[in-house]
């Protein structure tokens, strides 16, 4: 593993064009942990959905397989987005 | 270390830690849902039976993990361009 250590006097270093883009990584680097993180945790709900009652046979997944994870995703995001409303309705009245 | 140096090595230390992490996550499911799956009644031993049902498991959940990912994405944009119309 990489064990290069970033002091401040390294970071002092830095010019204005590289502060930017590193700016612009950090964020994107924010998003994407925060979608891999909802990803961990649907797979955990969705596995115990889809797989609960199957046994394994194989390493892959088949069609039904395939068709119930991205059936329990849409429907996982359209429970959030429910609730989401009924929270921000519930907070108006 | 001059400026894009510096800049290198911290986008090298943050993805570093950034797939460590997700690693690490993927790593505490396999055994949580694996164990779950194939050894529903702990022996003296793992047998080879639960052997070779924890690698296919194994497999099986990152392909689930996978698909769920992509699913995720699309559902994402999806959104995303409706609520830029």
């Amino acid at each position: 593993m990489d064990t290069t250590t970033i002091d401040t006097a390294d970071l002092a270093r830095l010019n204005e064009s590289d502060k930017a883009e590193l700016r612009t990584f950090i964020e994107m680097e924010n998003q994407r942990t925060k979608h891999q993180r909802m990803a961990h945790g649907m797979t955990d709900i969705c596995w115990k959905k889809c797989f609960s009652s199957a046994t394994i046979r194989s390493g892959s997944l088949d069609g039904g397989e395939a068709t119930c994870l991205a059936n329990c995703v849409d429907r996982f995001y359209d429970l959030r987005l429910l609730t989401l409303k009924h929270l921000q309705n519930s907070r108006t009245q | 270390m001059d400026s894009a140096s510096v800049k290198q090595a911290i986008i090298r230390q943050v993805q570093t830690e950034s797939n460590v992490a997700n690693s690490r996550e993927l790593f505490e499911a396999f055994n949580e849902h694996c164990f779950e799956k194939c050894v529903p009644k702990p022996g003296s031993s793992l047998s080879s039976g639960e052997s070779s049902c924890v690698t296919m498991c194994m497999d099986k959940y990152l392909a689930a993990w996978n698909k769920v990912n992509a699913s995720l994405l699309q559902r994402m944009q999806q959104e995303n361009k409706a609520a830029g119309n």
